[in-house]
């Protein structure tokens, strides 16, 4: 419940609408309590009256009394319809308020939520599965809405419907209302017992939600794979393993909550026989009349809801602790990367001059070195390219640049500045990075390229379209920048996706460019129009690049060769070439190659 | 109105049709419902019974008889209600199962094309949370609705053999409910099928950009994606706000009539009781059912209420599983123990989707080709000419709309699509890695597929040195993107992966291009050893692979524009002549580039 008590703050911020939607709650529900007292009166003016009538009997009075008690009864009625209107009334003002105020909480936990995702770094969600994230961020929060709206206006409600009853009750007769009210104090006990399996069962049950969830997210985003390998069957049988664990879960939800209704069923009820019971007996000593005995019956059927409220209350805050306490477990993630107290917020802009100063990296503390002692220097409008071996650390270098992960050890030193000191929003401002992963959004192409800057004009699309070889391809397509991708960008090539996020990075006109491996699904004769581009831009940005063509890494300014984390040969083209290393062998084979093709 | 109300109906026999196979359960559910529906009402007969002849009177005698058999009613309505409400539980709990199942097993079947279109995140809420609705309809629904509707008739039947002129009072007010009731279904209805589409445009949302993070990071995009969300959060509020005005509205409205129905009662009841014509104990009798009376209707409403969303929900589900466009299975076809491997296209026409006037917009156009058994064949052409399209049409992701692909003389459509698959090696230039071990993602649960065959595939490739270093070796975890693996160890995966299933025939799709020289090194080799006796399809726009090609087949804008060996195409002059001096001479020109 813990957890729960860290959403106050919303109430408070609410106040305005909780505070008027309390005092409506009272209102309602003194105007509900109020009913049973005007049905006693009228149940025992009944004898009165036949007593009287009786004893007029053939009187010319018998008829005038008889519309006497026609009227008084007609105006009981009448008074039990207006009380009842009132309480009418203010109930839909208490539901207008409450539940409405939960909505804008519930809005406001979802953005805060989303806004919080935005700022965790990569090293989160390498740690969490998506579909994890995505069930805490929609059916978690509406269990916690479901505290915030309907569990407050229920529990107030009956708590005020609870107390009134019993006030009632006890002025009529305290030893009536005591046997009434014995079986209720059992009930106590029994919503505990219930509640603790249903909150215990019910975060068993949300796991496994969750575990489904993810389970089709994955088969669904892996199709082309599952239907290429024919395994459409495994997957089905997992799927049929997670639904029916799920189905169990449920069942087992279900064996206790299925308890809720005879227990209160079996309560109320033996209320309601006590109430005959012992009240007959008191009627029969004159001690009460038949009228409360009406209205006592009235008063255990009205508590009935309010005190099932009750029960579905604490099952809903079990629910809602149990969820509240998943949501704050990402939202107490503290960001690892952000901006802090050494960020210098006066710096606006960045030249680009890159250096490394013998850093090193691990993913995790139980994982080998990723980087080793890297130690280089790339001036601002250079040009830098990365080769090497598959898993040689290449991706990882750049990584840090972009301050996706902080280096374990060593500096990395922006316009002479500590990485850690640029403003976060500044830094990757600055850096238009065109990862090997082709990500696009369910969105059109131009808006895609568009993503890249905020407020980004037709003709700047348009340029970077041009310039990343996208352009002439893209108009081709009946509705040219318009034309939607799929959610993974699956109508285009494997190419045209790559371009549409070179393009992406392009229009930022990035003071620092990376491309990771960027040109690999485009072919030959394209990437060189592309690197024509870039060329031109040459002394206007700074450039990593990571390929594995030697044709278009020669260029560069400067070279590095990564093995195994380590900076094995760092030089220019000719440098390295005379050096006669690794990058010279790389070289030798892929000349050898092209002369092999070119020959025959 | 009507019309919509037949569908309704409609669609709610297709619902209920999902517990046809548990209809013995069902029926005995009914049963048990029947029983609990007719103790409910005893109850207030008895205690009028208990107030008009004994309480009234004053002979308290036979009371204890009376309370005794209401204490049994009471006992006996708890425990058939509890068996009542697990056991409905557990009824609807197999039925959900199945449609969950079903509507999994229907879009993993569907062809690529769907999958093209669809985004992933509305798949996913048809599989979980509109099923999730549907299980309220399904657990509880139905038997509790004919639960409802039995105890309405028990307490008509009580309350006319007590006094049938307070009955019908009574019943006056039904019309009202029933009213009410109408205009908030009618309202309500509309509501929760927006609601239910505002909240797939969250998820959808949510599960884009949690998936798409780096990249809304890396362009520093979190202000403009966090108005997009709040604008996204703030219609899927308006959507719910408005359904909570009709219930705001709805619930008051019940409570006022069944107010009315007491006070007419007491009006009606009072003025007949002082001329004897009714005890007080029948009033009373009377006042319980007036609330015993609308807890059904309320409850009946409520029901609609979750029937509502689970119509919409329903709908929805029903909408994906109608529209079938899973490739038509004939499989009449006994499948060979193993292909030779000689493929044929015959006149291939094949488009993705229609233009905007209707016609087809064609990605091939009339291409025919053959590759003999055991031949190595290339596709070459410029990007988006169609390469990757002959792959999935040869792998029947997509079915052609005019022409023939044959395998060993017989036409893919005919073959069972599983096999066919079976027997074709893929490797994409898309890795993608489930979450799992190494082992789970080579094997892709194929029980078939021993360690041992993998570890063996894996050195043949050389690839086992990178595995055997990670920590826990071909048990190593992937995580859920495959982030500790990079873009060349994947491919390595797959490749190990095609090598483990030994296929028939071999599809490469520009695999090799994004391989560094060494691990490109590393897999040419193993390929020219796995390609040996096998069909293949490698689209690539590398020389270094097409020039081992026995045949290579250059596509223009969708046309197979010529066919033939390296030497052949070059020496006539063709087009592949040109895309290959083209390539070449660039190659040429950025290796003499000045510096």
């Amino acid at each position: 419940m813990q957890s729960l008590t860290r959403l106050n703050h919303y109430f408070i911020r609410y106040w305005r609408l909780y505070v008027p939607g309390l005092i409506f709650t009272i209102i309602s529900a003194i105007f509900a309590i109020a009913v049973p007292v005007v049905v006693r009166q009228a149940i025992d003016s009944i004898p009165r009256f036949a007593t009287l009538y009786s004893q007029f009997e053939a009187t010319a009075l018998q008829h005038s009394l008889y519309w006497n008690f026609f009227w008084t009864l007609l105006i009981f009625a009448l008074i039990i319809i207006g009380l009842s209107l009132a309480s009418g009334l203010f109930t839909f003002l208490m539901r207008q308020t409450v539940v409405v105020a939960s909505r804008h909480i519930e809005f406001d936990l979802r953005n805060t939520l989303y806004e919080h995702l935005q700022k965790l770094s990569t090293r989160f969600y390498n740690h969490i599965k998506t579909g994890d994230v995505i069930t805490r961020a929609t059916s978690d929060i509406e269990q916690v809405r479901r505290y915030i709206g309907p569990a407050i206006m229920y529990s107030t409600r009956a708590l005020v419907i609870v107390i009134a009853s019993i006030t009632a009750m006890l002025i009529i007769s305290p030893t009536l209302t005591l046997y009434a009210l014995m079986p209720l104090s059992l009930l106590a006990a029994a919503i505990f017992i219930v509640a603790q399996l249903v909150h215990k069962r019910s975060e068993a049950l949300q796991r496994q939600y969750a575990q489904l969830t993810s389970r089709v997210q994955e088969t669904l985003a892996g199709i082309r794979l599952v239907k290429a390998y024919a395994r459409e069957e495994t997957e089905t049988q997992a799927f049929e393993n997670e639904s029916r664990i799920y189905k169990l879960r449920m069942l087992g939800l279900a064996r206790v909550e299925a308890a809720w209704r005879p227990v209160f069923l079996i309560v109320v009820g033996l209320s309601e026989v006590m109430v005959v019971w012992v009240g007959g007996r008191l009627v029969a000593e004159g001690l009460i009349t038949i009228g409360n005995i009406a209205e006592y019956i009235i008063y255990v059927a009205l508590m009935t809801w309010p005190v099932a409220a009750f029960g579905l209350v604490i099952s809903m805050m079990q629910r809602a602790s149990a969820s509240a306490e998943r949501i704050y477990e990402i939202l107490d993630h503290v960001p690892d990367i952000s901006d802090d107290d050494r960020s210098n917020h006066s710096i606006m802009k960045i030249n680009g001059h890159v250096r490394f100063e013998r850093v090193s990296f691990r993913y995790e503390d139980d994982l080998p070195l990723a980087l080793q002692n890297i130690t280089f220097t790339l001036p601002a409008g250079q040009s830098l390219a990365i080769v090497g071996r598959t898993g040689s650390g290449k991706t990882t270098l750049i990584d840090l640049l972009s301050r996706l992960y902080e280096p374990s050890e060593g500096r990395i030193i922006i316009d002479g500045k500590d990485i850690k000191t640029l403003p976060l929003s500044v830094l990757r401002e600055a850096v238009g990075y065109v990862p090997q992963d082709v990500f696009l959004f369910s969105d059109s192409i131009g808006n895609n390229i568009a993503f890249g800057t905020v407020g980004a004009s037709k003709e700047d699309i348009h340029q970077s379209a041009h310039e990343a070889e996208l352009l002439e391809t893209v108009l081709e397509f009946p509705l040219g920048l318009n034309s939607e991708v799929g959610e993974r960008g699956v109508s285009l090539s494997g190419g045209q996706a790559q371009r549409t996020t070179i393009a992406r990075a392009l229009i930022r006109k990035p003071r620092i460019l990376v491309l990771d491996d960027a040109l690999s699904s485009v072919d030959t004769k394209t990437e060189n129009r592309i690197l024509e581009h870039l060329r031109k831009r040459q002394g206007h940005h700074t450039m990593i690049l990571i390929s594995h063509r030697i044709s278009s890494i020669k260029g560069a300014d400067q070279i590095i060769v990564l093995d195994q984390g380590q900076i094995a040969e760092q030089g220019t083209h000719l440098s390295l070439m005379k050096l006669d290393g690794l990058y010279a062998q790389m070289y030798q084979r892929q000349l050898l190659k092209e002369r092999l093709e070119s020959f025959n | 109105m009507s019309a919509q109300k037949g569908l309704d109906r409609k669609l709610l026999r297709r619902i209920i049709g999902y517990l046809m196979p548990y209809k013995h359960w069902v029926f005995l559910a009914f049963c048990l419902v029947l029983i609990v529906s007719f103790l409910g009402p005893l109850r207030p007969w008895l205690i009028g019974l208990a107030i008009d002849r004994h309480i009234v009177s004053g002979e308290l005698d036979g009371l204890s008889l009376l309370i005794y058999a209401l204490l049994a009613a009471i006992a006996l309505e708890g425990v058939l209600g509890y068996a009542n409400a697990y056991f409905t539980q557990w009824i609807g709990q197999q039925a959900i199962y199945d449609v969950r199942v079903r509507v999994f097993n229907h879009v993993q079947k569907q062809s690529l094309s769907f999958f093209d279109r669809t985004p992933i995140g509305r798949l996913i809420t048809r599989t979980t949370s509109d099923v999730e609705a549907l299980s309220d309809v399904l657990s509880a629904g139905v038997v509790v609705i004919l639960g409802d509707l039995f105890k309405l008739v028990f307490i008509a039947a009580f309350m006319f053999s007590l006094n049938w002129v307070l009955a019908i009072v009574t019943l006056c007010v039904m019309p009202f409910m029933l009213m009410v009731t109408m205009w908030f279904k009618r309202n309500v209805r509309g509501q929760y099928r927006e609601t239910r589409k505002q909240v797939a445009r969250l998820n959808s949302f949510m599960q884009e950009h949690v998936t798409g993070m780096l990249i809304v990071q890396l362009f520093g995009r979190e202000k403009v994606e966090m108005k997009r969300f709040e604008k996204i959060n703030d219609d899927h509020q308006t959507a719910q706000l408005k359904t909570v005005f009709y219930h705001s509205l709805f619930w008051p409205a019940v409570d006022i009539i069944a107010s009315i129905a007491i006070g007419f009662i007491l009006w009606a009841g009072g003025v007949s009781a002082i001329g004897g014509a009714l005890t007080v104990g029948v009033l009373i009798a009377f006042i319980q059912y007036c609330r015993q009376f609308f807890e059904p209707i309320r409850n009946l409403s409520d029901q609609f209420n979750t029937l509502q969303s689970a119509m919409a929900g329903a709908e929805r589900i029903f909408d994906v599983i109608d529209n079938d466009q899973s490739l038509p299975e004939s499989g009449k076809l006994q499948p060979p123990e193993r292909f030779d491997g000689e493929i044929i296209f015959e006149e291939v026409w094949f488009a993705y989707k229609n233009l905007d006037d209707g016609t087809p917009d064609w990605v091939l156009r009339g291409v025919s080709f053959k590759i003999s058994k055991g031949q190595n064949a290339a596709i070459v052409g410029a990007t988006g000419s169609g390469k990757t399209t002959i792959i999935s049409l040869l792998m029947r992701f997509y079915d052609i709309q005019k022409g023939r692909i044959l395998i060993d003389g017989q036409d893919i459509r005919s073959m069972k699509i599983k096999y066919l698959r079976w027997r074709i090696g893929l490797v994409l230039q898309d890795v993608f890695l489930f979450s799992g071990s190494i082992f789970r993602n080579i094997a892709l649960d194929n029980s078939e597929i021993t360690i041992e065959q993998i570890i063996d595939a894996a050195k043949s490739i050389g690839a086992d040195h990178f595995i055997e270093q990670l920590p826990g070796r071909y048990h190593h975890e992937v995580r859920e993107r495959g982030v500790s693996l990079s873009q060349g160890q994947r491919q390595l995966l797959s490749f190990i992966r095609v090598l483990a299933y030994d296929p028939d025939i071999l599809v490469l799709d520009e695999a090799t291009s994004s391989i560094d020289t060494e691990t490109e090194h590393m897999i040419q080799r193993a390929l020219e050893r796995v390609l040996q006796g096998r069909t293949s399809l490698v689209v690539a726009h590398r020389l270094s692979t097409i020039r081992h090609a026995d045949t290579i087949l250059v596509l223009h804008k969708g046309a197979l524009h010529e066919q033939g060996t390296h030497n052949e195409l070059v020496n006539a002059g063709g087009l592949y002549h040109t895309l290959y001096e083209l390539q070449y001479l660039e190659q040429e020109q950025i290796v003499e580039m000045p510096q």
